[in-house]
């Protein structure tokens, strides 16, 4: 056990490494930011000051080094655009994005498994296929119209909600239905294969055959082992969310980690991008580790996977 | 002594029985999935044939922003209305099919393609080989495909073909993880093993018995993220980094016609977005009929 | 006898206590300002992008048109852009004079002015701030300035070592630069200029609150201040997205939104109670880099000019900004120092036909690409439409607006083959910054893509003289060459949309977009309420 833990560590370190070497790689590709940073009547030497000022000047393997060196010390740098460091902006903005993504997996296991669920058991009838047509419209309508249309729906015609930004549960809800409406429909079809798999089990077929009652079934037998892919990938879609939400950070004016990294690309504000993707990264790579190592607790068939 | 294990062998899903397999349930093949496909196929196909009008120009004597042809204000020879150019919506939703079958089949194909080379070389050669993908799929799943997306833009310039690449370069990892799930099971197969004992190559392995097996998964993973990247071009035309315009491209169409849902201009949003739901929904229900088909066992996908 | 002495006193006495009453209330009202006594209510602004920090700063001014509305709520200046005003209304400064010879300018401050920390605003101030500056034009400042005198304890007088005719609009007008905007000179050493821009203290009509980075600028009115603020808490929100600005003004969540979409200003104009502010902002004109190439097509003067003859100015202006741009006649805005004014261009397309077949084209050319400034694609669009009506066939290519700045600055081996560019521009101060960025060689967007030996000798010309008329006439020379020649092509002058909610106390849109420099709601302490 324990080397398997240690050998996922280890994997995890190997993954960051790269990722941050790609990050670093990827912003420098795209050609001198300082154009963007200087005054519109800047002359070559305004430009040179600034690119020595930020340490752009070095060449690209001192910069890595210097960049990792601070990052292991937890100085992620200073964004050029806040003048804050990029830490602390990022701490500020998780809050909001964890928020959101929470309530957008919410959403997508509160529409999902019922629906899946209904659609298993009362499989190839019309609320099957009702349930499959909503699956369906969650995944073929992009995230930025849905949320659109909720604030023109909801917003302005029913002034039931506020437009947008962060604040109370009736901020978040649009925001979250937004965003968790694709994860539903993935959510649904899991649930319903996962569902119709254990119905069809050998196990249900004989509590069934004892005279239980269907509800009983469900609820005690099949409910439970079907969830256990659903809630794995409900975790997976979380972290994939709190990434994904830049559009509908966007449309919403929610103060999240995907507007803060959008408006730092278009502004070429290297230290923002890179430190906040090393951030979410360093996040995303710390949960799988986590989970990994929960599994194996819980399987230890999975202590023997390389 | 290869030829006869390549004989003796019976292997499920070599090429002749998978066709066998979707050969025979062609009889409950999902018929509105394929009239829509075949549909757009054609649209595509004869786009200039079919559209009345030049999809980048505005239409002579038309206005900005005509109704349908059902409404006040709409006309005939724009039935289905005309964007804040003056250009005829019915023109650029056919043309339209063009950039979407290309984006989604091609960007599919590509991130395909990569996903399962990597996904074979890391779950048959394994080693360190294996632990240098799976490292590097990680750290890209780690990575916000937003970033990716946007600096590859940059960097190459915006146009379709690019953005097939993009595409493609995002969505490899689904495919990386499942395949080498499945090579691996398939290492430890007699099939497989027979002939390597037998001296057959690594290469010779690989495209005889390995690949036609994983193609099963492939492909049905392909058939559900041809839905995914479709969207995902929508979305890149937001961030401002799709298929640039005046191509006409049902996801750019959506994106640049945001400002009118709130202006009450209503077709200009309902029309691109009925047709990317009209071929998601093609490409799911087909590839639910070939995941029954091919592969039962995949029905957790 | 006894009643007019018993009268005598009472009258004192009531003289004495009114003497005193008068005192006392003249004390305490000099005590509370004109501000804050009567200022109540908020605004909300919904901002159209993001915030950068550096806009919180004075001192770090990028030379965009742009943190002028910020820099108008949090600082003051000396003197300032304000109402028709272009450069010279009086700020922090109650007066000032500029020498005959030009080398040498004096302000005298208010009295009793304060920063926002309860310090009073000093000549020593002043002079850091003006000596400290790091923004656009420093360099041309600290060139050209000799000295900063601290004449007495409310005079500061600049002394320049030769006349500096242009000194009134750069120091000025504050979307061009900002070194007469004054910080506190203790407090900026103490926090560093980073610390500033987190916690910024001016001499402005309002005092930051709160600043969430990014995303909020919550300000609240400075009761220390030498006007009255009418607006206790002024908010700004960054809202990139329009139709979510619009959808904040129907819902009655912002009262001021800048910048409403050309397919939204029809409805925003209808909603109840709002009032649509067009304002006159940026032009947007064509360029035409590597004309000087005999073998381009755009070398002969003839085909620049049947472009500009195709091109259907007052169409893109209805399209674009519901006809609330202007279809004007020269490239540089008139709200700058020696701009000329232009007549409105002709259309006639035969005319532009018959050019092009007498400069060898009879049907047309290819051009390789038409870049519009990033992302006015719609507008490139329209223009590529009316070109090909006469012949002139192009693509359109866009681009991020961080790679096309770049391409800018790469200058023509990034412009390869025939090419046009669409640019937008908004320069405030003087014709000159229009001509330097734009037009000189080596200028910061045009760098070697126009290079005009003739009138480029003439504007160094310009900028040596120190006579006003001498340097008057070589502006309108100059200015009449590029547009007898068609160097530049101008499109129209694009209206900023804004738009005002109910709860804004505004006659007409002017009443909360005065001043004709810029196209923000500045000065903020004017803006009022209802009740």
């Amino acid at each position: 056990m324990r080397q398997f833990i240690i050998r996922r560590i280890l994997y995890s370190i190997v993954t960051l490494g790269i990722l941050s070497a790609t990050i670093f790689l990827i912003v420098r590709l795209t050609g001198d930011p300082v154009a963007l940073m200087a005054e519109a009547s800047a002359r070559p030497e305004d430009l040179d000051r600034i690119r020595h000022q930020w340490g752009l000047d070095r060449s690209w393997p001192v910069q890595y080094v210097t960049f990792m060196q601070n990052a292991f010390r937890g100085e992620l740098g200073k964004s050029f655009n806040y003048r804050l460091p990029v830490s602390e902006l990022y701490f500020q903005r998780l809050p909001n994005s964890l928020t959101l993504g929470l309530a957008a997996t919410l959403i997508s296991l509160l529409i999902g498994v019922p629906a899946g669920i209904i659609s298993a058991v009362k499989v190839n009838t019309a609320w099957d296929n009702v349930a499959k047509g909503v699956a369906l419209l969650g995944l073929s309508i992009p995230g930025f119209w849905l949320g659109l249309v909720l604030i023109l729906v909801f917003s302005v015609w029913l002034r039931w909600l506020p437009t947008s930004g962060a604040g109370d549960w009736r901020h978040v809800i649009m925001p979250a239905l937004a965003l968790g409406w694709y994860f539903a429909a993935s959510m649904l079809r899991l649930t319903r294969s996962s569902m119709l798999e254990v119905l069809g089990s050998e196990y249900i077929k004989l509590a069934r055959l004892k005279g239980l009652p269907d509800v009983v079934v469900i609820a005690l037998h099949a409910f439970k082992n079907a969830l256990i892919p659903v809630f794995t990938l409900a975790g997976v879609n979380m972290v994939v969310m709190i990434n994904a939400a830049v559009i509908i950070e966007v449309i919403f004016a929610w103060p999240g980690i995907g507007r803060l990294l959008y408006e730092g690309i278009f502004q070429r504000d290297f230290p923002l991008v890179q430190g906040v993707v090393i951030m979410a990264g360093f996040m995303i790579v710390g949960i799988n580790l986590v989970v990994d190592i929960l599994y194996a607790f819980i399987d230890p068939r999975i202590r023997l996977t390389r | 002594m290869a030829r006869i294990a390549a004989q003796t062998t019976v292997a499920p899903g070599r090429t002749g029985s998978r066709l066998r397999a979707v050969v025979k349930g062609a009889r409950d093949a999902p018929l509105v999935a394929i009239v829509i496909l075949g549909g757009l196929i054609l649209v595509a196909l004869f786009a200039d044939l079919i559209a009345p009008h030049d999809p980048t120009l505005p239409v002579k004597g038309a206005n900005v922003f005509d109704p349908p042809f059902w409404m006040e204000g709409g006309s005939a020879t724009t039935p289905l209305g005309t964007d804040f150019l003056g250009r005829d919506i019915l023109s650029r939703l056919i043309y339209g099919a063009r950039v979407s079958l290309i984006v989604g089949l091609m960007g599919t194909l590509v991130a395909g393609s990569i996903g399962t080379a990597l996904g074979i070389a890391s779950g048959y050669v394994g080693g360190w080989v294996d632990q240098i993908i799976m490292r590097v799929t990680d750290a890209w799943l780690a990575l916000p495909a937003i970033v990716f997306a946007i600096f590859l833009a940059a960097m190459v310039g915006p146009s379709m073909w690019n953005i097939v690449v993009i595409l493609g370069a995002v969505y490899w990892t689904r495919y990386a993880r499942v395949i080498r799930g499945e090579v691996l099971t398939l290492r430890e197969r007699e099939f497989v093993k027979l002939a390597e004992i037998a001296g057959a190559s690594r290469w010779r392995v690989i495209k005889r018995h390995i690949l036609p097996n994983v193609m099963n998964t492939a492909t049905v993973l392909a058939s559900l993220t041809v839905g995914v990247v479709i969207i995902a071009e929508a979305s890149l035309s937001f961030l401002g980094v799709g298929v640039p315009p005046p191509e006409p491209a049902w996801g750019l169409m959506l994106s640049e016609a945001r400002p009118t849902l709130m202006a009450g201009q209503w077709w200009l949003t309902v029309f691109p977005g009925a047709c990317i739901l009209l071929i998601v929904l093609a490409t799911q229900l087909f590839g639910d009929w070939l995941r029954v088909r091919l592969d039962p066992q995949l029905r957790n996908l | 006898m006894r009643r007019p002495r018993f009268e005598a006193r009472r009258a004192l006495r009531l003289l004495a206590v009114a003497l005193i009453l008068i005192s006392v209330g003249s004390a305490t009202s000099q005590l509370s300002s004109p501000a804050g006594a009567a200022a109540k209510g908020k605004i909300v602004l919904a901002w159209h992008a993001g915030f950068a920090s550096r806009w919180l700063d004075p001192q770090e001014h990028d030379g965009t048109a742009t943190p002028d509305n910020f820099l108008t709520a949090l600082h003051d200046a000396l003197v300032k852009n304000q109402g028709t005003q272009l450069y010279d209304h009086p700020g922090l400064a109650e007066r000032f004079t500029i020498a005959a010879d030009a080398k040498s300018a004096t302000f005298t401050l208010r009295k009793g002015i304060k920063f926002h920390n309860g310090e009073p605003v000093t000549p020593q101030d002043v002079k850091f701030s003006y000596e400290n500056y790091r923004g656009a034009k420093a360099d041309v400042f600290k060139k050209k300035t000799e000295r900063v005198e601290i004449v007495d304890d409310r005079t500061i007088r600049f002394v320049f070592k030769e006349p500096f005719l242009d000194f009134a609009t750069l120091f000025g007008t504050a979307n061009v630069a900002a070194p007469g905007w004054v910080v506190p000179e203790k407090y900026y050493k103490q926090v560093g200029a980073d610390g500033f821009k987190q916690k910024p203290i001016g001499a402005g009509p309002y005092k930051l609150l709160h600043l969430e980075p990014g995303v909020k600028i919550e300000m609240e009115a400075f009761d220390g201040y030498y006007r009255p603020v009418n607006v206790k808490q002024l908010v700004m929100i960054s809202v990139p997205e329009p139709a979510t600005r619009v959808a904040m003004l129907e819902r009655g969540e912002a009262d001021i939104i800048y910048f409403v979409p050309g397919e939204l200003i029809n409805k925003v104009g209808k909603l109840p109670g709002v009032t649509l502010a067009p304002v006159l902002s940026g032009s947007f004109f064509l360029e035409f880099p590597g004309f000087q190439d005999p073998k381009n097509p755009f070398h002969d003067k003839r085909v620049r000019e049947a472009v500009s003859l195709a091109i259907d100015r007052r169409a893109i202006n209805q399209a674009e900004t519901a006809g609330m741009g202007k279809p004007t006649g020269n490239w540089i805005n008139p709200d700058v120092q020696y701009a000329i004014e232009w007549p409105e261009f002709e259309r006639n397309v035969d005319k532009a036909r018959q050019l092009l077949r007498e400069a060898g084209y009879p049907n047309g050319f290819n051009v390789d690409w038409v870049t519009p400034l990033p992302s006015f694609y719609s507008r490139g669009e329209r223009v590529i439409a009316q070109l090909r009506e006469i012949g002139i066939r192009g693509r359109l290519q866009t681009m991020e607006r961080g790679i096309f700045l770049q391409r800018l600055q790469g200058g023509l081996k990034d412009w390869p083959g025939v090419q046009i560019i669409l640019h937008g521009a908004r320069i405030g101060g003087s014709w000159s910054f229009w001509y330097e960025g734009h037009f000189k060689c080596g200028g910061f967007n045009s760098r070697d893509r126009i290079c005009v030996k003739d009138l480029d000798g003439k504007f160094d010309q310009y900028e040596r003289s120190i006579n006003p008329t001498e340097r008057k006439k070589l502006a309108e020379e100059i200015q009449r060459g590029i547009l007898e020649n068609y160097y530049l092509v101008p499109v129209f002058r694009h209206a900023f949309v804004n738009a005002i909610g109910p709860r804004v106390v505004a006659q007409k849109w002017q009443d909360v977009f005065p001043t004709i420099t810029t196209g923000y709601a500045y000065p903020w302490e004017d803006l009022k309420v209802k009740e």
